[in-house]
């Protein structure tokens, strides 16, 4: 080999080199967006946030599983989030007077993540459920039921979460409430006739599971199977009415009791001012509200 | 020492669940599913590195094609395609119901192995010497009769060791097929740790059952590999033959 031709082979290899660095800081910029303005300590609402050391930084960071319309998503053909549980997270950042940085998280992650302070409150549609309690603490903000989605017509006959889907094959979402749900009905009412449980990393692979016919049906919470059904030009349906209606919450780590305080101040803050109604109405969801 | 207090490790629950009935179901799919696959991808990659050497330019253009496909493509957007691509285009039912998840990663995987596999037989194909070839022809074998008697027996050596690693890897990879819900070993970790919030216990049970059955296979690689040395004094140690010699055995095999 010449040197010549050595010369330039490693002039290729610092072009790559350099080529690779750009990006790597490109992508590192883009990663930080630092929050522009100073936490001021008395923020619109009154809420004092001073006491909070995760805020100290100007920013909430929010850990969400953004696959899970009409809650959290990416509004089409955009990284932009969108969604029920989106407009919440925001209200109640702005009432505190802090930016917003959404961490996509897959489901079964997020109360690990939340847990080693990857971000400092999650909100994806979370149930509250006394398993769940046990390891992060909850603000609960909306009740929300569970909802089967099935082929049109209902070929299966299924009449609810009950002796109506043993022996079927049912597609969910990996760590879900409907799993456990579907545990527990293998263990009862269908204990000599086992449901056959289809998990999937995100509840549209599910549906699309149900969709090419290798599940008999989907289980997710209300408002997203009642989504999934009207956005599937009728070819699949939701069983009325929906189930078990429980509250969401917002997850927060147990160590992190100021910041509790706050969320929960926030959400007051936006129920009383009508934020909270009026983000409910615009999805079409008021029957959700708190009660 | 805070920090380590801080870790909520459950050594107890590792144990309960090492022998869980739905762990080692889980595992016994990761080796069905790795071992077809790999049945699958080495027949094929036989017959596509041959291929691939042929002179005729449709032939090795074929073969290129594939290689070149199977291998630019992500397995598990393969994966995607093959089980719910295919069963969205094919509504049939008797093709639904046969074409099933469990199916699909065999061939997906497989599929995907052959293109990897062709590149390694190729390689062992080029490695022995060009003379073999006109040896053999010489001698009134055909080309596929050389290939299959001559050129292959000795391409072997070349091939096996990159075909262990490509196993070890398959082993491994077949976790992607949660993709199409099905549930190997990585996975019923993964649910298993959702449902009971014990996420590095679970973790652990899964690192634990790799590390053994990858170990198995090393060992087993390494046993055929000193099978095939030819060459007395180039043969290596393995394990096995070191504990032989150790008890007083005789030195080879």
């Amino acid at each position: 080999m010449s040197p010549r031709s050595l010369s330039r082979i490693s002039l290729l290899v610092f072009v790559a080199l350099a080529l690779a660095a750009v990006l790597a800081f490109a992508a590192c910029k883009d990663d930080k967006k630092e929050g522009t303005t100073p936490p001021a300590d008395q923020t619109p609402a009154g809420i004092d946030i001073s006491g909070v050391p995760e805020l100290q930084d100007g920013v909430l960071n929010v850990g969400s599983d953004i696959a899970y319309a009409p809650f959290e998503f990416y509004i089409e053909g955009t990284e932009t989030e969108d969604g029920l549980d989106i407009d919440i997270a925001k209200a109640i950042a702005a009432e505190l007077g802090v930016d917003i940085e959404f961490i996509n998280t897959g489901f079964d992650g997020l109360i690990p993540a939340l847990q080693s302070a990857e971000f400092d409150i999650l909100v994806s549609a979370m149930t509250i459920r006394p398993d769940r309690e046990d390891q992060i603490d909850f603000v609960p903000y909306i009740t929300v039921g569970t909802g089967i989605v099935v082929p049109a017509g209902n070929p299966d006959n299924i009449t609810g979460l009950d002796e109506s889907l043993c022996g079927l094959t049912l597609a969910v979402q990996v760590a879900t409430i409907q799993v456990t749900f579907l545990e527990d009905l293998n263990e009862g009412a269908c204990a000599d006739n086992n449901v056959d449980i289809v998990t999937f990393d995100t509840n549209p692979l599910a549906v699309e599971d149900l969709r090419t016919g290798g599940s008999d049906a989907n289980f997710s919470d209300f408002p997203v199977a009642a989504e999934d059904a009207a956005q599937s030009d009728g070819e699949l349906e939701v069983v009325e009415p929906q189930i078990d209606p429980e509250p969401y919450g917002i997850g927060v780590d147990k160590g992190s009791t100021e910041l509790k305080g706050v969320i929960a101040d926030a959400l007051q803050a936006i129920r009383d001012s009508g934020e909270y109604d009026q983000i409910l109405a615009k999805w079409e969801l008021e029957g959700v509200a708190l009660q | 020492m805070d920090w380590l207090l801080a870790i909520r490790f459950d050594l107890d629950t590792v144990g309960d669940f090492l022998f869980d009935p739905i762990i080692l179901r889980a595992m016994r799919q990761t080796l069905q599913i790795a071992a077809l696959a790999m049945v699958l991808g080495v027949v094929l990659g036989v017959v596509l590195a041959v291929m691939r050497v042929s002179r005729n330019p449709i032939v090795s253009g074929l073969a290129g094609v594939y290689v070149w496909f199977w291998r630019a493509t992500p397995v598990v957007l393969q994966l995607l395609i093959m089980y719910f691509g295919l069963r969205q285009l094919i509504e049939d039912d008797l093709f639904r119901d046969n074409w099933t998840r469990w199916r699909a990663a065999v061939i997906t995987f497989g599929l995907n192995e052959a293109a990897y596999m062709a590149e390694i037989v190729r390689g062992g194909i080029l490695s022995v010497e060009s003379g073999q070839m006109d040896a053999a022809k010489s001698l009134g074998m055909t080309n596929l009769q050389a290939m299959r008697r001559v050129i292959l027996p000795q391409a072997l050596r070349v091939v096996v060791p990159p075909t262990g690693n490509e196993l070890i890897a398959m082993l491994k990879n077949t976790s992607v097929a949660f993709a199409i819900g099905v549930v190997e070993l990585m996975n019923a970790a993964k649910i298993q740790a959702a449902q009971s919030f014990k996420v590095m216990e679970m973790y652990t049970v899964a690192a634990f059952w790799y590390l053994v059955l990858v170990s198995i296979f090393s060992l087993l690689q390494a046993e055929l590999e000193r099978a095939l040395t030819i060459s007395e004094r180039e043969r290596p140690e393995t394990l096995f033959s070191r504990a032989l010699t150790l008890m007083g055995g005789r030195r080879g095999i």
